[in-house]
């Protein structure tokens, strides 16, 4: 497809997708997990101070 | 309180972390699916290039190198204006930021080091040399992985973004090192071809994907940092709300 140079050009699109692909799914992994926590620890009962502050401001 | 006083009081009220989580929230979702139009844009553009007189197709590498490179340098600027937040205005956000930006800028520097060698042994006959540009690249790398350790290695969250701040900013005098190490040593990396005084020198048929790209890498590199910035402030509330409920165990 791209003559002598494919061995460098596919590997090169090939590493900046899995690179960028795995910074995407480390970032939204880390969000879910972090969500779970802050889920699990409501429902032990913990709240934040600036939380509640923020509830009985609304 | 004078008008000026009550301006910045909104100002630093916007940037706090519930706010900013309150924006970025519904901003992430858009900013996502601009950016993956604009790199499949990008990637068509590239695609569709001519082959370099010189170069061959091998000018497929340089759109994709170019913008890392770039991303890798503004990355670390705005990490020390970050630092710079944290150390003169304390700004609950600035360390925020400067954490979240470092995998990101680590990320971008492996990729223009690893596309860069990928260029150079068919064009230069090598995978490396210690030339001032690359070597300098290198030093780069090797901080952003020395400051994502120093953020795991100390627990007391005031001291650790001091220590960040402090050992970003002298981090810094390398961005210049890396942009003028062209111009001020004899390197094998050609010197800059875009960002010059004057036209660039490179034709238009190139030039425009390879701006495509940038404007892609650069929206790629917005959207996760947010989402980076937003897991942090997650990350602090379950650490508070963890040392509530051991204090409320402690006094029970």
């Amino acid at each position: 497809m791209f003559g002598q140079y494919s061995a460098f050009i596919i590997p090169s699109y090939l590493v900046s997708a899995a690179v960028i692909a795995g910074l995407v799914i480390w970032t939204l992994l880390d969000h879910r997990a972090r969500l779970r926590e802050i889920r699990e620890l409501e429902q032990r009962g913990i709240r934040r101070r600036a939380a509640a502050r923020e509830k009985t401001d609304v | 309180m004078n008008d000026l006083t009550a301006k910045r009081a909104s100002l630093w009220d916007l940037a706090n972390p519930t706010r900013f989580l309150a924006i970025a929230n519904p901003v992430i979702p858009w900013l996502a699916a601009i950016t993956i139009v604009a790199l499949l844009v990008a990637l068509w553009m590239c695609f569709s290039a001519p082959e370099d007189y010189q170069q061959g197709a091998t000018v497929l590498i340089m759109f994709i190198h170019v913008p890392a490179a770039w991303l890798a340098m503004m990355c670390y600027s705005i990490m020390s204006a970050s630092a710079l937040g944290t150390l003169v205005w304390r700004h609950p956000l600035a360390d925020v930021s400067l954490r979240a930006a470092a995998p990101i800028g680590a990320a971008f520097t492996f990729l223009a080091l690893v596309t860069g060698s990928l260029w150079g042994k068919p064009m230069w006959g090598t995978w490396w040399v210690w030339d001032a540009r690359l070597t300098s690249v290198l030093v780069l790398f090797i901080i952003y992985m020395g400051l994502i350790a120093l953020s795991k290695a100390i627990e007391e969250p005031a001291i650790a973004a001091r220590s960040l701040a402090i050992v970003t900013l002298v981090g810094f005098v390398n961005i210049p090192i890396i942009k003028f190490s062209v111009d001020w040593w004899n390197t094998l990396h050609q010197p800059a071809s875009v960002s010059r005084l004057g036209r660039p020198a490179m034709d238009t048929a190139f030039l425009y994907p390879l701006l495509m790209m940038a404007l892609a890498y650069t929206l790629l590199f917005v959207t996760l940092h947010l989402m980076n910035m937003r897991n942090e402030i997650l990350r602090r509330r379950v650490r508070s709300m963890r040392m509530m409920a051991a204090r409320e165990n402690e006094a029970a």
